[in-house]
């Protein structure tokens, strides 16, 4: 999944914004869907500020600001509840990115900040159903207990794979001695 | 058309050929009380010049017809599109001779939309005329703070965060730009009091913008830029600037850091007139969240009143974390229920929850348990030996090479400035003339 796949789509809707006098709900509606998606809550806030009021009662500009909302105050629960919605065409896709992406984060985030977490709480963190959270968990190999009649999952930490060559690495250091030594 | 105004066609038109600017951009000042009085057809003398061969008359143009736009109420549509065309078509070379004249064109500008409510349109037309009007990629021109001006209003940062995020070395100014074109001072003395101005508001809505976008380091800086610029009296911008300095460094550092020596004005002015700010930041340091609360809700009014309210609740939550944080130092494990009376939270289930978030942003290093309500809390699990560690330490070089150079080539310039080697040199001369009798005294023929 490419961080920047919708990059080119906002810039043509940002300098839209910054040249068109009257705007309709869509480009908001677009703007604002990037903007979760890439995780530019700041962004995301400020634009559901310069929002016209008339376009605000706008249902699913309404109902995207739920979503960042709920960003805002880091609450999953919240943001799976809003984002179960008929979404328009234009927004869709990167909804659907950011929904993925949501839920690899709070997988992650479980899995480094747990322990042992009750499986009714991940639940409801999650919204997902009892099967669909028993395959991401067993994906993850992450092993379940019974602690009187509640089940508890005991999460793995995952390692994060290195990211970058080591012949970048070499050149960057190289550079750094030849300034040293000058 | 009026006669009068012919004159000023037909001048703007021979001098622009024969390439005279500086004797247009000396004589055009005076013509512009003229045309602000013609307001009603200045149109008719816009036909008659281009913008790339009669920048320098058009620029006039524009400026008398924003000064009288009080009077004459143009459509604000027509008078951005004209202004847009302005900045895109105009000749820069023209341009360099008039600079005041075009500094004076974009405050209006940025006066007139901010009136009109349509700040968001200017947006690209200042940052262009920045781009133009600015020697280098980070000198400081009196536009840039109208830039943040219109980015706040039109609350869309976008634009302006790559100007904020370039370090100034060097500054645009009206008094400098008059001396270098040996203009009379006195038509631009108003302008050039403004330069003072025009600098502490580039800081102060320079750190509002970083603090909106929660970049709280950069902001920190802004605001100590401006609070201790070297000043015999205060402004009330520097005021307002220091009320926010002090919230600002209470989220980044959770006390007021050490402000320079230099800035008697922060002590005699500033210091009384920021009086409940103070009481907060000694309440802050009790680290009590209650005692904080208590005081935040005492003095909301004052906070409001300045628009700080929402900052102030940002230190309120800050102080939570930073308990929080504290205990990390204390204790290997702790119950969630501990955690929430320790820090004056009002339940285990919300201790839980601040947890979670500081570890998803990396302020704490900790595991809950929820099989026995436990916190471990566990030490930065940084080796120091990522790839990513790695990235970040080399950007930080990179970004301290690029200010040694930055360095040498500003001291290689006062090396080479005339009055500074006549003055180092000067004190050598003394040394050498003392010291003469002496080198003789030993001389063997004597």
């Amino acid at each position: 999944m490419h961080l920047n796949k919708y990059t080119e789509l906002l810039e043509r809707l940002e300098s839209e914004e910054l040249e068109q006098v009257e705007l309709g709900a869509e480009v908001y509606q677009q703007l604002l869907a990037i903007y979760l998606y890439e995780n530019k809550l700041a962004n995301a806030k400020l634009l559901w500020m310069r929002v016209p009021d008339k376009l605000k009662e706008d249902k699913e500009l309404s109902q995207l600001n739920l979503l960042n909302l709920a960003l805002q105050h880091n609450n999953y629960t919240d943001f799976f509840k809003h984002i179960k919605y008929e979404w328009s065409e234009k927004v869709k896709a990167p909804l659907e990115d950011l929904l993925l992406k949501q839920r690899e984060e709070l997988f992650t985030l479980v899995g480094s900040a747990y322990v042992s977490i009750y499986q009714q709480d991940l639940l409801e963190l999650s919204l997902l159903s009892e099967n669909e959270l028993k395959k991401t968990c067993a994906a993850l190999d992450w092993t379940e207990e019974l602690y009187g009649d509640r089940v508890i999952l005991k999460p793995k930490v995952k390692e994060t794979p290195p990211s970058r060559g080591n012949d970048d690495q070499l050149l960057k250091l190289t550079e750094f001695v030849t300034f040293l030594e000058n | 058309m009026g006669s009068a105004l012919e004159n000023y066609v037909n001048q703007v038109r021979t001098l622009s050929a024969s390439g005279s600017y500086r004797e247009l951009a000396d004589e055009l000042p005076e013509s512009l009380s003229l045309l602000a009085r013609n307001w009603s057809i200045l149109d008719n003398v816009l036909e008659t010049l281009d913008m790339q061969q009669h920048t320098l008359g058009v620029l006039y143009v524009l400026l008398a017809k924003l000064h009288s736009a009080g009077t004459a109420n143009p459509e604000p549509v027509q008078l951005i599109q004209l202004m847009r065309d302005f900045v895109q078509r105009n000749n820069v070379d023209q341009l360099r001779f008039a600079v005041c004249a075009f500094y004076e064109t974009c405050h209006l500008f940025t006066d007139f939309v901010v009136q009109k409510n349509l700040s968001i349109l200017g947006l690209r037309i200042l940052s262009r005329a920045i781009d133009q009007i600015r020697q280098l990629d980070t000198q400081l021109t009196p536009i840039h703070a109208d830039l943040c001006l219109l980015s706040l209003k039109a609350k869309n940062f976008g634009v302006v965060l790559p100007y904020l995020d370039a370090d100034i070395t060097d500054i645009s100014t009206v008094a400098a730009e008059c001396k270098t074109q040996q203009q009379q001072q006195s038509q631009h003395t108003v302008d050039a009091n403004n330069d003072a101005k025009y600098f502490l508001l580039y800081y102060y809505y320079g750190g509002m913008i970083y603090t909106a976008v929660k970049n709280y380091e950069r902001a920190l800086y802004f605001f100590e830029v401006c609070i201790t610029t070297p000043a015999m009296a205060m402004s009330h911008i520097m005021l307002e600037a220091y009320k926010k300095f002090l919230m600002v460094s209470l989220i980044v550092e959770g006390k007021i850091p050490n402000i320079p020596k230099n800035t008697q004005v922060i002590g005699r002015f500033m210091k009384p007139m920021a009086n409940h700010y103070h009481d907060l930041v000694n309440v802050y340091v009790n680290s009590s969240s209650e005692e904080l609360r208590i005081i935040i809700l005492k003095y909301s009014e004052a906070f409001t009143r300045d628009n700080n309210m929402g900052l102030a609740k940002q230190v309120a939550t800050s102080l939570y974390k930073r308990n929080i944080q504290r205990l990390t130092k204390t204790f290997l494990t702790l119950s969630l229920s501990d955690v929430a009376s320790r820090v004056q939270l009002s339940s285990a289930a919300e201790a839980e929850r601040y947890i979670l978030n500081m570890i998803k942003s990396g302020e704490i290093y900790a595991s809950i348990n929820q099989k026995d309500g436990m916190v471990l809390f566990k030490d930065d699990p940084e080796k120091y030996n990522s790839p990513d560690m790695f990235l970040k330490v080399q950007t930080n070089i990179t970004q301290v090479l690029d200010l040694v150079k930055q360095i040498n080539k500003m001291e290689e310039e006062i090396i080479l400035n005339p009055l500074y080697v006549k003055k180092a040199l000067g004190s050598q001369d003394d040394d050498l003339t003392s010291q003469h009798p002496k080198t003789f005294s030993g001389d063997p023929t004597d």
